[in-house]
């Protein structure tokens, strides 16, 4: 089973608003919206894995960690994040990271 | 035997140990004084008292043994010096009579330990080196108990910079930037704290450790604080050769170039590994 962990991101929680609004709207069921979002899940931890090839470089001050059922959850301080292309700062990233292969997963700031 | 000298076993004692009551005061007297006249109960707990006042001197004390008894200091001391053995860095003291005498006799100071290095069977330094040396802790480990059990998940969750993994590890590793230290949480309720510089750190980390268990909804105590080790450094300043000591001292030493590049002694009384280094860097511990 995929991880979830992409379900509250810009892309996850706009399907799910939009089940929601169908769901409202009696044009799916609810277990219709579950599988969509399973669906989801394998089709974007497979996207991930497998279509995305850029990197991105971060570099920040650390502010805590945290370790428990092998996701690692991380609050960093005046990040940069840096592609070739361009620069991103912020004063506040929470990363949360599961398991993968080569790759770890931020979720949106 | 027991010392006549005033024996407070406070630490702070006018008496330095150079300090003490000579009629005259001869080169020998400077030499030894430390050895023979300190007073005996001087300076059993360590745990709060900033040293840096005493010269480093190699005279032989009581075991010194650093726990704590919940809170208190403990003043008692074990035994008599004249039960101990001689080794080690130990001063052949049985060859040396003097109940209450304050002033070495010069048959005593004749009777003095052989100071040179070359003798193998009863290694010692010599009196008192006030070499200006003193060691520097680098690490304390200490243990706690908390008293209640614990929910290592739930830990985990609430507080901050914590890890736990229990297919690795049963217990949860958490860290405090001050003092800058690692503290290991069993589902038992026992702690180690490890990293601290001193033991006051030490004790004051662990307190703190407590306290965010205590946050986090459990009735954690304070039980039984116990510095369980502590890690010194120092520099001697000059090479050491590391094949001459180990021939000297085979009993204690123990030097395998191609395994580790160190020297480990390991002294007898007190009870102390050292790991010497051709550099002159000594790393004490134990």
């Amino acid at each position: 089973m995929a991880y979830q962990l992409y379900r509250n991101t810009t892309l996850g929680n706009s399907l799910q608003e939009s089940l929601d609004e169908l769901i409202q709207s009696q044009q799916i069921t609810p277990q219709l919206a579950l599988q969509v979002l399973l669906q989801f899940d394998k089709a974007i931890n497979s996207a991930l894995a497998q279509r995305v090839r850029n990197r991105v470089n971060f570099r920040g001050s650390l502010n805590t960690y945290r370790f428990c059922d092998n996701v690692w959850t991380f609050v960093l301080n005046d990040v940069e994040f840096r592609e070739v292309t361009e620069l991103v700062k912020v004063d506040k990233v929470k990363i949360v990271a599961c398991d993968g292969k080569s790759k770890y997963d931020i979720t949106e700031y | 035997f027991k010392d006549d000298l005033s024996t407070s076993p406070e630490l702070f004692t006018s008496m330095s140990p150079y300090d003490v009551d000579l009629p005259i005061e001869t080169t020998e007297d400077v030499l030894f004084n430390s050895q023979f006249n300190q007073p005996k109960e001087l300076l059993n707990d360590f745990s709060s008292v900033d040293l840096s006042f005493l010269p480093d001197i190699t005279h032989d004390k009581k075991e010194q043994h650093l726990p704590e008894d919940g809170d208190e200091m403990q003043k008692e001391f074990d035994g008599s010096i004249s039960g101990k053995e001689d080794r080690g860095t130990s001063v052949d003291e049985s060859s040396l009579s003097y109940p209450g005498v304050t002033q070495p006799s010069p048959e005593a100071s004749g009777v003095c330990p052989p100071l040179t290095p070359m003798t193998p069977m009863t290694p010692v330094t010599p009196a008192s080196e006030s070499s200006g040396i003193v060691p520097q802790l680098q690490n304390i480990v200490s243990t706690v108990n908390l008293a209640c059990k614990l929910d290592l998940k739930n830990i985990a969750l609430h507080a901050r910079n914590a890890e736990y993994n229990p297919k690795r590890f049963a217990a949860v590793i958490m860290r405090i930037r001050e003092p800058r230290t690692t503290a290991l949480i069993f589902s038992s309720g026992k702690m180690v704290c490890t990293g601290a510089k001193s033991e006051e750190q030490s004790r004051l980390a662990a307190r703190k450790y407590a306290r965010v268990v205590q946050k986090l909804g459990f009735p954690a105590k304070f039980l039984d604080f116990k510095i369980q080790n502590m890690v010194g450094s120092c520099d001697v300043r000059f090479p050491i050769r590391l094949e001459g000591l180990v021939l000297t001292h085979q009993q204690f030493s123990s030097y395998e170039p191609e395994l580790f590049p160190g020297l480990i002694y390991r002294m007898v009384k007190p009870r102390i590994v050292l790991l010497i280094f051709v550099s002159g860097k000594v790393v004490l511990t134990g």
